[in-house]
């Protein structure tokens, strides 16, 4: 499955230190493949003929292994690529979107809601503060795309309190 | 599914309703899940009622919600939790649905919604290819005790109509029902071509879906697992060959748990008058869907004794533990 | 002979000037219900086949011609705008089509993936209207062994979407795989890494991964760099339509991604994902411009989408010469077909020849109409990425996350939206090829499907898989593909070394 062989990798010249993400990859990749084989071992065997459902986990699990090997051997090497810094508030304020919006629609609140908090907190990450225009915009959208879904393809979305006054 | 402009202009006469005649007699608004996603069999059936009872104003408005996931699993869970004691809400399930939640292992069961009625069903079919040595379902019957694992079926899903079959086929003919070679595809196209191309030795589904192979003669069909004979289909029953062998793929609509009564008789005489009703019966013509009505206690136990059935077969491949 | 006198009397029926219009009315709907996230082809067909309802026949069948091809297309417009692949089939167009876009070619990926649609279409249909009764006898005789030797292909090849290192390409490629595996096991009924999580039963979507991989995890990441340098997007750099460098550089793919997903598409379970991904491999080794691809190269953008056309048409030799639907949209389709009184299956082209005829005609003049009524539209698309940066990245992640309330609106599903997102913007932090993950998913539970279904047929004899010649062949093809490389390289630095 390898056509480029490693002499092709960007050679890192002087900078060989370990690098802490590539052993945490390799440690995640590790754990995949000791949950693969605990998971497939408690499938019972009602296969007659042929292979049965434990065979590919374990098949996987396998090579999950090996790339754990060979991405501790990267990270240990410090061979993986350079990285620009990252700024992690707005990553983390898209993500509350996300969360806020996934409570919305479990404890029913609609879909109107749960989008709009969405848009607004990602367009506020994204550096905007405005945060009434945009709640006005998400609401007028929203609403469209809900009436659209409901009345013309008749696919119900999930309703909340605005959604049953339309 | 229904015309665009009968939607429009059905909304425009809710909303008129709604607005000037409180007085009519149409009050119903119901909710109407289909446990699956958009497009598949149970939604049909669920657009199709809405269709019909709208049509036939017996309903003022339906709405259909679908809750797709692990053959109605995460539907059932739903409405028995969310929907329980509300009389206005119905949902859809089937054949399917009794495998799939004895194999995944669902809290929820079948016993703890409110019976409300069987709409329709399909007769299924055991076909093979037309080069075929094997002639009637008793030279199959022969084939599977001379070397069960020598003959191989190919059919819908694991735990599904397709499959139960198969089990009870061999369980019928004194063969081992674990040790069927059953191989299971992901449509009726894949499998279609399997059995075509002769890589197994007999297909199982439901009729329609073979009936245009079994006209031309590509396929030979081997029974039908109806009681009697279908009319205008030269293709004997399983009964008659003398292999005690019933089944059919049905669909039914059920209510949530904990409804009064009255709220019951409300929801079965709507679909009582839905059946009944020309739109129902033009929806059933132009689907190919056979009616099958069946309501109240008969109904009830019906599905009570296709559970016990289905989760013994299933039992015996191994797929639910006993 | 008889077959173009039949042609051609359908192509009398459909370019009347009304069915022309019903056409038009068709690409037009299912393009505007096609483009929302959340509804793939197959669900735009169901939704808008009873708007065909009401007309005559033939007015039908080409408006449903029409819906079908605009559903499409609208799949890729949204993979090539906004990252956001509607169906599995447009992931390969995204992977190219998406960094044209950001790198101003919105215009002219867009036109290819129009052009090229075209052009497969009208060499696939015509390909249905000659080659169907001989391809139909290969597609049958296509066992679960030959799909196993496929899919081995297909696994060599991907490597292609692998980026700069093995290690790391293979990497995302098991995460791909392991994600593949959860859910309930086909062949037994058992659940696999479920948890016990009744939404996890039935595995991972496959649009529910590509969006989250690709749309959150871009904007997530996006967001993470604006301090370096605010990222402008300009709508148009250098010219919105083709140029001539871009005719050039399309044509061979588009041939090629048609040759690809034709037959592939008449297999029963083809699939368009295989020819997609096929397609993209081999314009990414045949191309004069390896430097750009994964920064928009206009051929990943052509075969893909040509072989993604052109597998829809193949699915059409099965269905109308056996009556099997192969597909999720092809089984609307027959939904549609039936209300018009045609039974597809083996009587079907001797008892109605006019109305199959006329259903091939109708997918020229509708696949004739997506040109028309889209290339115009180019322009007024590429606007879209004019919309300013917050307000682009937040209406983004509304059509992402509402695709998925659409289709499964469980708060399991929204979270598994929300994971992918984190996960897609890790990978691309730590600089792992995002696609391998998405092609593990697709690709893994079909091989192990079609390996087992072998298997239990042969009663696990693994030689069934060498005694098929075509499976042979194929893994003969398989074996050489990987090692070809390494035997290249090899010759290149003997002959290095000699100089």
């Amino acid at each position: 499955m390898t056509d480029t062989p490693s002499s092709d990798l960007p050679q890192e010249p002087a900078a060989r230190r370990v690098d802490p993400a590539g052993l945490v990859v390799a440690a995640v990749l590790a754990v995949l493949a000791v949950v693969l084989v605990l998971d497939a071992r408690q499938l019972p065997a009602t296969t007659m003929y042929g292979m049965g459902p434990e065979a590919m986990p374990i098949v996987v699990a396998v090579g999950l292994g090996l790339l754990a090997i060979g991405n501790l051997i990267d990270g240990l090497r410090g061979n993986l690529p350079p990285r620009e810094s990252a700024d992690f508030k707005p990553v983390l304020l898209i993500l509350g979107g996300l969360a806020l919006l996934i409570a919305i629609i479990g404890f029913g609140g609609g879909f109107i809601l749960a989008t709009s908090a969405l848009f607004v907190t990602t367009s506020a990450a994204f550096g905007r503060r405005a945060l009434l225009a945009d709640l006005i915009i998400a609401l007028v959208m929203t609403t469209l795309i809900y009436l659209a879904f409901d009345r013309l393809l008749t696919l119900s979305l999930p309703a909340g309190p605005l959604e049953r006054l339309l | 599914m229904i015309p665009f402009h009968t939607r429009l202009f059905g909304a425009v006469v809710a909303l008129t309703l709604a607005a000037a005649a409180p007085a009519l007699s149409q009050q119903l608004e119901l909710k109407i899940m289909a446990p699956a996603a958009p497009g598949g069999g149970w939604d049909q059936t669920a657009r199709a009622m809405q269709q019909a009872l709208v049509a036939a104003k017996i309903a003022r408005s339906i709405q259909v919600t679908n809750v797709a996931g692990a053959g109605g699993s995460v539907g059932i869970a739903q409405f028995v939790n969310g929907a329980k004691g509300d009389g206005n809400q119905m949902m859809v399930n089937g054949f399917v649905m009794v495998g799939a939640l004895a194999m995944n292992k669902s809290p929820v069961t079948l016993e703890q919604v409110t019976p409300i009625a069987r709409l329709t069903e399909e007769i299924q079919v055991i076909v093979v290819p037309a080069n075929s040595p094997l002639k009637t379902a008793q030279d199959l019957a022969a084939a599977v005790k001379a070397d069960i694992a020598k003959v191989t079926f190919a059919g819908g899903s694991t735990g599904g109509v397709d499959h139960v079959m198969a089990a009870l086929f061999a369980g019928t003919i004194g063969a081992d029902a674990k040790k069927i070679n059953y191989i299971p595809f992901s449509g009726g196209g894949e499998s279609l071509a399997a059995i075509l191309g002769g890589k197994v030795t007999a297909g199982i589904s439901g009729l329609s879906e073979y009936e245009g192979q079994i006209k031309s003669g590509k396929l030979r069909a081997l029974g039908v697992t109806s009681e009697k004979r279908i009319a205008g289909l030269d293709i004997p029953t399983f009964k008659e060959q003398g292999i005690d062998l019933v089944i059919a793929n049905w669909r039914s609509v059920v209510a949530p748990p904990g409804i009064t009564p009255e709220q019951r008789k409300v929801l079965s005489e709507a679909v009582e008058k839905m059946v009944k009703s020309d739109a129902w019966k033009d929806i059933l013509k132009q689907k190919g869907w056979d009616d099958a009505y069946l309501s109240g206690d008969a109904f009830a136990d019906f599905l009570k004794k296709e559970t016990a059935r289905v989760t013994d077969v299933l039992k015996s491949v191994g797929l639910v533990k006993s | 002979m008889e077959t173009f006198v039949a042609l051609a009397h359908g192509m009398a029926v459909a370019v009347q000037p009304m069915n022309l219009l019903y056409a038009l009315i068709g690409v037009f709907l299912g393009t505007a219900v096609g483009v929302l996230p959340g509804i793939g082809p197959a669900l735009t067909v169901a939704l808008l086949l009873p708007v065909t309802y009401k007309l005559d026949p033939g007015g039908s069948l080409i408006m449903f011609a029409g819906i079908y091809y605009g559903g499409m297309y609208g799949g890729s417009t949204t993979a090539i705008l906004i990252n956001t692949p509607g169906e599995s089939a447009s992931m390969a167009t995204a992977l190219e089509g998406n960094k044209m876009a950001k790198a101003g070619r919105g215009g002219p990926a867009l036109a290819t993936a129009a052009i090229g649609s075209f052009v497969a279409g009208t060499l696939a249909t015509i390909g249905l209207a000659f080659l169907a009764p001989l391809l139909v006898d290969f597609a049958v005789k296509f066992g679960p062994e030959d799909y196993f030797a496929l899919m081995c292909v297909a696994f060599v090849t991907v490597s292609a979407t692998f980026g700069d290192s093995p290690i790391r390409g293979l990497t995302s490629l098991f995460i791909g795989l392991t994600l593949g595996l959860i859910g309930i096991d086909k062949l037994t009924g058992q659940a696999r890494l479920a948890f016990g999580i009744p939404e996890l039963l039935d595995g991972v979507e496959v649009t529910t991964l590509a969006v989250g991989l690709f749309a959150v995890g871009e904007a997530l990441y996006v967001a993470s760099r604006r301090h370096h340098a605010e990222e402008k997007i300009e709508p148009v750099r250098g010219s919105l339509w083709m140029t001539m460098e871009d005719w050039k550089r399309s044509w061979k793919a588009w041939l090629r991604g048609t040759m690809f997903g034709f037959p592939i598409g008449a297999l029963p379970a083809g699939g368009a994902e295989i020819p997609t991904f096929l397609s993209y491999s081999t314009e990414k080794r045949l191309t004069k411009h390896p430097e750009e691809f994964g920064k928009g190269a206009i051929e990943g953008v052509a075969g893909p989408e040509a072989a993604n056309n052109a597998s829809a048409a193949g699915t059409l030799v099965p269905l109308l010469t056996l009556g099997l639907p192969t597909s999720a949209t092809a089984a609307m389709m027959l939904a549609g077909f039936q209300q018009y009184g045609l039974n597809p299956g083996p009587l079907l082209f001797a008892e109605r020849p006019d109305l199959v005829w006329g259903l091939i005609a109708s997918l020229f003049i509708a696949n004739v109409m997506l040109l028309v009524l889209n290339l115009p539209l180019v322009g007024l698309w590429v606007r879209l990425l004019a919309i300013p940066q917050p307000w682009l990245y937040a209406g983004i992640l509304v059509f992402a996350t509402m695709g998925t309330i659409a289709a499964k609106p469980s708060v399991v599903e929204l979270s598994m939206l929300a994971g992918f997102g984190v996960l897609g913007f890790l990978m691309r932090r730590y600089d792992f090829p995002i696609a391998p993950v998405v092609v593990g998913l697709i690709l893994g539970p079909i091989a192990e499907s079609q390996l087992r279904r072998a298997l239990a047929i042969s009663l696990g004899d693994p030689l069934v898989l060498l005694q098929s010649p075509m499976s042979a062949t194929l893994l003969g093809i398989a074996l050489i593909a990987l090692l070809a490389p390494f035997v290249l390289k090899g010759m290149n630095r003997f002959k290095a070394s000699e100089d």
